[in-house]
């Protein structure tokens, strides 16, 4: 098939480890955009709130909340008023559902279970969205042993 | 674009991240994975099945990372080799023809 895409058409996901050590080790210095995600509950918004700083201090210029697995209006409202308060800049909004925990059990990937579920169709729209605020080229390889805010 | 995906564990970081490489894969991107958690589950939320991950031979530790001094003095690990080469040559092939580095598959040098 040969190299039809660009190098700079690449798309590189990077599921990072729990902790913030990550961060503080500057091993994701290089990534273009960090989703922080979190659930609407205190501890996992207090993480996202600690994660903010750290990643504004590696340079990394897009940083956006990802809200999952909310339940309820109110639970929606109080992660938007918790991410308002701390800036955080919230770019998508995903629902709790069932067909995670469904594809889990029996040992498939969600797309694969049901790529018409709540989950699959809000990333797509996270999908499109990142494409509409980060531009594809501004990242390279080389970039790895490049100094950050140079 | 190179996407981080963070979260407290349990928040559902690993099946936003699979199904946003699935996603971007199907609309004919080339796609890179990293699995960056040492529990690592990328693999399966992509669609790879546990044998097929089993199987899949670890990465030689010398071959991809070295150790450098930073200008504050700490040490770090750096990639010897572009992240799309190694992916190239140590990749496990994915649904949807995504590339999967995982990082605990890189061998461990012993004690120390």
């Amino acid at each position: 098939m040969g190299e039809i895409v660009s190098e700079a058409d690449k798309i590189t996901v990077m599921d990072m480890e729990a902790s913030l050590e990550h961060l503080s080790r500057g091993t994701v210095r290089h990534v273009d955009v960090l989703l922080i995600v979190t659930e609407p509950y205190y501890r996992s918004l207090e993480t996202a709130r600690r994660t903010l700083p750290l990643a504004r201090a590696l340079g990394i210029n897009h940083i956006y909340a990802v809200v999952n697995k909310y339940r309820s209006v109110e639970d929606e409202k109080a992660v938007t008023d918790f991410c308002r308060d701390n800036e955080l800049e919230i770019i998508a909004k995903i629902p709790f559902d069932s067909n995670v925990t469904q594809a889990d059990l029996q040992g498939m990937s969600l797309y694969d279970f049901n790529s018409a579920s709540p989950v699959v169709g809000e990333v797509e729209k996270l999908a499109v969205t990142l494409r509409e605020r980060v531009p594809l080229n501004n990242s390279s390889a080389t970039k790895i042993l490049s100094k950050p805010n140079c | 674009m190179k996407i981080g995906i963070s979260g407290k564990g349990g928040s559902g970081k690993t099946t936003i991240s699979a199904t946003l490489a699935r996603v971007f894969a199907r609309q004919g991107f080339p796609v890179l994975a990293i699995d960056g958690d040492p529990n690592p589950n990328l693999g399966m939320a992509l669609g790879l099945s546990v044998q097929s991950l089993e199987e899949t031979p670890a990465i030689p530790r010398g071959g991809i990372t070295t150790r450098v001094q930073d200008d504050d003095g700490k040490m770090r690990m750096i990639l010897t080799d572009t992240v799309e080469n190694i992916a190239a040559l140590h990749g496990i092939a994915a649904p949807d023809g995504i590339r999967l580095i995982i990082g605990t598959k890189v061998e461990t040098a012993g004690a120390g």
